[in-house]
């Protein structure tokens, strides 16, 4: 009987874990094989893929125009993630220790401009950065901006909407966590002596490391691959490497080459991921969920 | 505070000005030159709008479907059983939420080009249940985490069997959830461009892909603020009611 | 063979792994009875409850309801229903519905459901709140809702799995007495789990101690309270105090001196013929012992300590005091017979004598090393100075 009732539940489990198990063995283990399979084939002169085993691809990507737009892409997801967290710590424990209702109110306006479209959103810094835009046009006027000055397509613009479109997700697991966290902490160490910056540093900010683990993570990571924001702000100055990865792909059919970079980029998202589960692993034995809106 | 208004000014104050521009009658949105619905009238006259607007919605209704149920499933073997087998699963079910967007447009392209499949609107369908079935489940499986397993037990002492019990008790209850995860899996649907743009073809453009060539190429963009105006509007409808639904519900 | 025996449990053992929740335990329950599983929390109780209710398989054994073997039976189709801890009620549902649940998935006539449910109503006295949703009613309402959803289906057997242990100290007074009133009106058996000794001694009929998936003992309240047979059951319920010895000589049949270390000989009543040189332990209950600062008058069968108070706790019914005597500290609980005031009271550092009939103390198996941390855990301070 045992024995059937361990074979019976072993079944359920085998039953609902089989769909998304498989589905995601198909679409998405399989693909991230396929683009480092690929990356070790030849190139056929009409854009597909030759037969036969190179490692021409890899030997390409030490063509000097590469460092830099991998050091490009570095530094910009570096410093949208930094001051990502810097704006969201304080806008989390704000919005964690405001009345309830407010709380609600605030947490909607946060969440909608991230329901918003993306491209849209994008699209709305183009127009207020472009030459004939506002935000030029009204730097212009208070005689910030020289009217020729070029808002759009450089390093900037880019790191601007990267921060723009990442920060709510900053954000979200920020004020998760500081919801959770036990404010009477602050005042046990206000009350053993700490200044308020003191109380802060030394107690909220560890206690919402999860969070923040988190934050670091939703963030630093979509960076890396970003390519519709340098594509529509950047230009040429701004390329990362998803416009690379693209232009290999539509533009020169260089599929091997596009592999290539994309398992680049792979190794470069695995790296951090890996880092940062296992300190959430260490923090929290069992897979809990994580929830990311 | 200080810092929390001026996130929200940041997040609100570009989209604001889009929308005044949707009714800017000059081209370029630097001045004011007066008020106009003529964007308007010309985006409800763009023919490939419309089409790409009914690809997208396909798409999104077929792909949340099929997320809910797969996602659903996949949540509830995450938080019943705790064996090896489960957390390899949770490691699938996570990863696809923080792989770059492009990496996943990038490898189903070449996957669905070595499995000899014709680019279109099936395999963007498969490609926008692979990245929403993870949603789902994590939507699903934050609301199980306070999910009291002993009603499953009590219903099961009153006599109901299996199907009793999943249609009378399980999905009742995890109904919310559910629908919560659906509207997520909707909206990313709907809003994705990148992994869409690797994985479509002659005749699958949706309107993400059809916003962004009309950026990239279109004289028209006030069109773009119109049409984008549109699409805030219905975001928030869908927004304040859901938000209106769940706020009934817990009173 | 099984007339009169409602549940009978044969030879029952469940493993999680390699840990034993129950080892092979047997136990028969009559019809109508009150009976209480009690033990710590990790001794196979609730396992055993959930077995009965059939949530969880057992490796061996056998489980018989009114003669049916039932081992094999998912739980939806056993006879029993459960009262959970958390009440388990559905929170999409009114109470009306919940109710009437085990009802339609039997697929009774919706006038009968609709008769039924409101005779259940009316005996927990909820009509007034059918359809209120769970979560808009209090602890001691969802009690009740819990006990009219299940006893609906006119069980043989009601399991309650620490149905108090949610509730405040007196609202679950009040939901004890009302338990007792339910049990006296419907006439079915009750299986009731708890790790509270109170609950269980003014509930039931008789009482299973469980200690480590084993039974330590069956019995009726005062049985086990009064004649503890092992060292375990003696401190699990009420307090006690332990000393360590041996059996020195047999007096005559019935009693024989014990040589406690670190304290001296004692008379003991020998109920369960332990050899001369074993090693026992001796109980005496805190309010077994009388305390006084005058020498008490010689007689037989009686054990005569002198020491030195060390600690006293005034407690309204009754003072404990702590005495240390030899290398022990005896705790000792005294009734207020009179009023106190106008008594000379014991202070601390007096010099008092303490003494105990023969009768009162019991010689048990010594415990073993693990189950001493158990026997530490209530307020005995009676431990050897090392």
């Amino acid at each position: 009987m045992n024995h059937l009732a361990a074979k019976r539940k072993s079944l359920t489990e085998w039953l609902v874990t089989t769909p998304s198990f498989v589905w995601l063995i198909i679409f998405f283990v399989l693909p991230t094989i396929t683009i480092f399979a690929i990356a070790f084939r030849p190139t056929n002169i009409d854009g597909g893929i030759g037969g036969g085993w190179t490692l021409d691809t890899w030997r390409s990507l030490a063509n000097p125009n590469y460092p830099v737009i991998v050091w490009r892409t570095l530094r910009l997801s570096v410093a949208t993630t930094f001051i990502c967290l810097a704006f969201a710590v304080p806008c989390g424990y704000f919005m964690a220790r405001v009345r309830d209702s407010w709380r609600q109110t605030l947490l909607l306006l946060v969440v909608v401009p991230f329901w918003t479209n993306f491209l849209v959103r994008v699209f709305a810094w183009r127009e207020l950065l472009h030459p004939e835009g506002w935000l030029k046009q009204g730097l212009v006027f208070l005689g910030l901006a020289s009217p020729d000055a070029q808002l759009l397509y450089n390093e900037y613009a880019v790191l601007l909407v990267l921060i723009y479109t990442h920060l709510p997700f900053a954000i979200l697991p920020v004020y998760a966590a500081a919801e959770k966290f036990d404010f009477r902490l602050m005042e046990a160490a206000r009350d053993l002596g700490a200044g308020a910056l003191r109380a802060f540093w030394n107690v909220f900010i560890p206690g919402i490391s999860r969070g923040l683990l988190t934050a670091f993570l939703v963030v630093f990571i979509p960076a890396l691959g970003s390519y519709v924001i340098p594509d529509i702000m950047g230009g040429p100055s701004g390329e990362m490497i998803g416009n690379k990865i693209a232009q290999r792909t539509f533009s020169d059919r260089n599929w091997p080459h596009a592999s290539g970079l994309s398992a680049l980029l792979t190794l470069a998202v695995l790296g951090p991921m890996v880092v940062v589960l296992m300190l959430q692993g260490r923090k929290q034995p069992s897979p809990g969920g994580e929830k990311k809106t | 505070m200080f810092t929390t208004v001026l996130v929200l000014l940041f997040f609100y104050i570009p989209i604001l000005l889009l929308v005044l521009n949707s009714f800017n009658a000059a081209r370029f949105g630097g001045q004011w030159e007066g008020f106009t619905l003529d964007w308007y009238v010309r985006l409800f006259n763009d023919g490939p709008i419309w089409t790409a607007l009914r690809n997208t919605l396909i798409i999104a209704v077929s792909s949340t479907l099929v997320s809910m149920v797969l996602g659903t499933l996949a949540a509830f073997a995450l938080h019943r059983y705790n064996t090896r087998l489960q957390r390899i699963h949770y490691t699938l079910i996570y990863t696809p939420l923080v792989v770059p967007d492009i990496l996943m447009g990038m490898s189903l392209l070449l996957f669905f080009v070595a499995a000899g499949l014709q680019l279109g609107l099936t395999t963007i369908f498969l490609a926008h249940v692979s990245f929403c079935i993870s949603y789902v489940a994590m939507v699903v499986l934050a609301r199980l985490q306070d999910f009291d397993f002993s009603v499953i037990e009590a219903s099961q002492d009153l006599g109901a069997g299996w199907w009793d019990t999943t249609w009378r008790v399980l999905l009742p209850m995890l109904a919310p959830g559910i629908a919560a995860g659906g509207l997520l899996a909707f909206t990313l649907s709907i809003d994705d461009f990148v992994i869409t743009f690797f994985v479509s073809g002659p005749g699958s453009t949706t309107l993400p892909i059809r916003i962004y060539s009309m950026m990239k190429h279109s004289r028209n963009m006030p069109i773009i603020n119109a049409l984008s105006t549109l699409l805030l509007v219905v975001t928030f409808i869908a927004v304040w009611s859901s938000q209106r639904l769940t706020r009934e519900k817990r009173t | 063979m099984s007339g009169e025996n409602s549940i009978e449990i044969v030879d029952v053992t469940k493993r999680f792994g390699s840990f034993t929740a129950v080892d092979n335990v047997s136990l028969s329950i009559k019809r109508g009875e009150f009976f209480s599983l009690l033990g710590p929390s990790g001794c196979g109780k609730t396992t055993l409850l959930r077995m009965i209710a059939g949530f969880e398989q057992p490796e061996v054994g056998q489980l018989i309801l009114n003669g049916d073997d039932i081992t094999r039976l998912p739980p939806n189709e056993r006879k029993v229903n459960t009262i959970f801890q958390s009440y388990a009620l559905f929170p999409h549902m009114t109470l009306w519905d919940n109710i009437a649940y085990g009802l339609k998935i039997a697929r009774r006539s919706s006038r009968e459901i609709k008769s039924e449910v409101e005779k259940m109503l009316s005996l927990i006295q909820m009509e007034d709140h059918a359809y209120k949703k769970p979560d808009q009613i209090s602890g001691g309402q969802k009690q009740r809702v819990a006990i009219a959803r299940a006893l609906i289906n006119k069980p043989q057997v009601l399991l309650l799995d620490e149905p108090l242990a949610a509730l405040d100290l007196k609202l679950r007074q009040r939901m004890l007495i009302e338990l007792d009133n339910i049990h006296d009106e419907v006439g079915i058996t009750f299986i009731y789990v708890t790790h509270d000794q109170g609950e269980a001694m003014s509930l039931s009929d008789r009482i299973a101690v469980m200690n480590k998936g084993r039974i330590e003992q069956i019995g009726k309240p005062g049985e086990i309270y009064e004649a503890p047979r092992s060292s375990f059951v003696a401190a699990f319920i009420g307090d006690t105090n332990f000393f360590e010895g041996t059996v020195a000589e047999a007096i005559d049949d019935d009693y024989n001196r014990t040589r406690v270390d670190g304290l001296g000989d004692v008379i003991c009543f020998n109920d369960k013929n332990i050899q001369l040189n074993a090693p026992i332990h001796l109980s005496i209950r805190p309010e077994k012992f009388r305390i006084s600062r005058d020498q008490p008058e010689a007689q037989p069968k009686h054990n005569v300590l002198s020491g030195v108070v060390e600690d006293i706790v005034y407690l309204g019914s009754h003072t404990r005091y702590w005495v240390r005597t030899g290398d022990y500290r005896i705790s000792i609980n005294q009734q207020h017979g009179r009023f106190l005031l106008d008594e000379r009271p014991i202070k601390w550092k007096d010099h008092v004598f303490v003494w105990w009939h023969a009768d009162d103390g019991f010689m048990l198996e010594q415990y073993s090393e693990s189950d001493e941390q158990l026997m530490t855990l209530p307020d005995a301070p009676a431990t050897t100075v090392s």
